[in-house]
């Protein structure tokens, strides 16, 4: 036992790098079909789903895309849901981008989501717009949509017909890994808006008063939450094939917090077997 | 130019090309987790030179262009009386050069005194207003709440806080009653961290799955590109790599 004990506590670090390394990565291939478990919607993801299900054809939607591709892997599949069940509810979608490097992964991912079935016919300027980067901080930007929408911007377009102002949004989404959703609810009271986000797993506890208060309608969380709103798409009719990129990542995070879950058990058992023997 | 624009097309721009750089960049930087080597550091420095790059092409393109050198060309060509704002505050801005001057370096603070009053003038009462939402929020009728949960998620809440606070009260010795509260304190914070914790982990494990992903989608690339990172790895330390040696006169 001593000698197992001993051999672990020596275990060079880099075992441990691969083991992870391999637990994100098998899981992709085939054989590890039995990880992929079912995991049910938290109320958070449900709501904003629900939100954006109950607007009317035609009501404007706020998207606000502050992420660069450093976190494509967490948010991507979540703004590819959002937008796409806005696409199907033949709702506007106006992308704003607080970041400038996060413009060309956004025209990535709408030329994609053209490209897929039974969204060939959307176009820019009339189902939905992208309104570039401002130099400006968020609340100057937000004090100016009040006051004139389309000037703000210097875009036209079919898409802006009867908005004049931010009050028109019916509802806003705002995506990014870092504090950035903060900017929008600090004025929130004041301008009155409904709001949803979509935010990192590192981020997401930071974000769970908002939601307690009811500033937040709801929130997506991390991968899971992505993999969430993926299921409660496909459950609604949308096409599984296009719609699984968050899902196909699940079953690495579940073989990940496995390993990880063994090498904290090993590591306990070590600390309180040689607090036990140094006791005796 | 033509030239120039075939060659970027059949190179950077083709997508085969692209999974290679790809694959390879990815594994170059994983090479640290063995150990530091010259992989790595030019597949970092790549990556810094690239993101610097595009950074400030975009920031050229749709901000220095649009709103400072078109409309001082525009002032040149024909000046309104409005063009006098767009100057001043050209001025104002490029004041903050003084900074690399030691005694000039005062001249930049007028710029920073309106940043900092604006600031402090937009933030500070929506901060309070928000502090208020959120203490409002708390202070409702404790048994009129709709679930057992919570009820039970209210106490925590309230006594978590009051404890979490009492932990950090040093006015007084913690014993007794305040020693017992700021221990259930620390207790609360503690799983505070925890939980920021673990979410901290699963959130990196995600990103890192993206990549998995990558690699997965095109293993017959990622299985060449990891042989080719390994010999390397294998000759270079075998062969070239030479511990540096430290000695007292260095060092000082």
């Amino acid at each position: 036992m001593d000698t197992l004990i001993q051999k672990l506590k020596r275990i060079d670090k880099r075992w441990i790098y691969l083991m992870i390394f391999l637990s994100c990565i098998l899981p992709f291939f085939p054989g590890f079909q039995f990880l992929n478990m079912e995991f049910g919607e938290t109320k958070e993801t449900i709501a904003v789903y629900d939100n954006i299900n109950m607007l009317e054809e035609g009501d404007a939607v706020f998207v606000d895309w502050a992420f660069d591709p450093t976190l494509a892997a967490e948010l991507l599949p979540m703004v590819e849901q959002t937008v796409k069940q806005c696409f199907d509810k033949k709702l506007r979608v106006f992308i704003y981008y607080p970041v400038i490097t996060g413009m060309s992964l956004g025209e990535n991912l709408l030329e994609k989501i053209k490209g897929e079935e039974g969204y060939e016919h959307i176009e820019e300027g009339v189902h939905y717009q992208q309104l570039g980067y401002l130099p400006i901080g968020v609340d100057m930007v937000l004090f100016s949509m009040y006051s004139d929408f389309k000037g703000t911007f210097s875009k036209e377009g079919k898409i802006f017909d009867g908005i004049k102002t931010f009050a028109d949004m019916k509802y806003m989404m705002t995506f990014a890994g870092s504090a950035h959703p903060e900017s929008y609810i600090l004025l929130q009271r004041r301008f009155g808006f409904k709001m949803g986000t979509g935010v990192t797993a590192v981020m997401g506890p930071d974000f769970i008063p908002y939601l307690q208060t009811g500033q937040l309608d709801g929130m997506l969380f991390g991968l899971k939450g992505a993999a969430e709103y993926e299921n409660l798409r496909v459950k609604a009719g949308a096409d599984k094939k296009y719609n699984q990129k968050a899902n196909s990542g699940m079953a690495s995070l579940t073989l990940a917090h496995l390993v990880m879950f063994l090498f904290i058990g090993i590591g306990n058992f070590i600390f309180f077997f040689e607090k036990k023997r140094k006791k005796n | 130019m033509d030239l120039l624009n075939s060659l970027i097309d059949n190179t950077i721009m083709n997508p085969t090309v692209q999974i290679w750089m790809s694959v390879f960049f990815t594994l170059m930087m994983l090479s640290f987790l063995y150990r530091d080597n010259p992989l790595y550091k030019f597949g970092e420095h790549t990556f810094l030179g690239v993101s610097l790059g595009y950074f400030w092409f975009r920031m050229w393109e749709i901000t220095i262009v649009p709103y400072l050198i078109r409309p001082v060309k525009d002032a040149f060509l024909d000046f309104q009386s409005f063009d006098l704002v767009m100057i001043f505050w050209l001025a104002m801005g490029s004041t903050l050069f003084f900074r690399f001057s030691r005694k000039k370096a005062w001249v930049a603070n007028y710029y920073f005194a309106f940043i900092f009053a604006y600031f402090a003038g937009y933030i500070i009462p929506v901060y309070v207003q928000l502090l208020f939402i959120q203490a409002s929020n708390m202070m409702q009728p404790i048994f009129q709440l709709p679930t057992f949960f919570e009820i039970t998620k209210w106490i925590v809440i309230i006594f978590g806080t009051f404890a979490g606070l009492m932990y950090f009260f040093f006015s007084k010795p913690h014993k007794g009653l305040l020693g017992k509260t700021a221990r259930v304190g620390i207790i609360i914070l503690m799983i505070n961290f925890g939980a920021s914790f673990g979410a901290t982990v699963m959130g990196r494990i995600a990103l890192f799955i993206g990549r998995a992903q990558v690699l997965a989608d095109n293993w017959q690339v990622s299985v060449i590109a990891a042989l080719f990172i390994i010999t390397f790895l294998f000759v270079y330390f075998k062969f070239f790599y030479k511990e540096q040696e430290f000695d007292d006169e260095s060092i000082n």
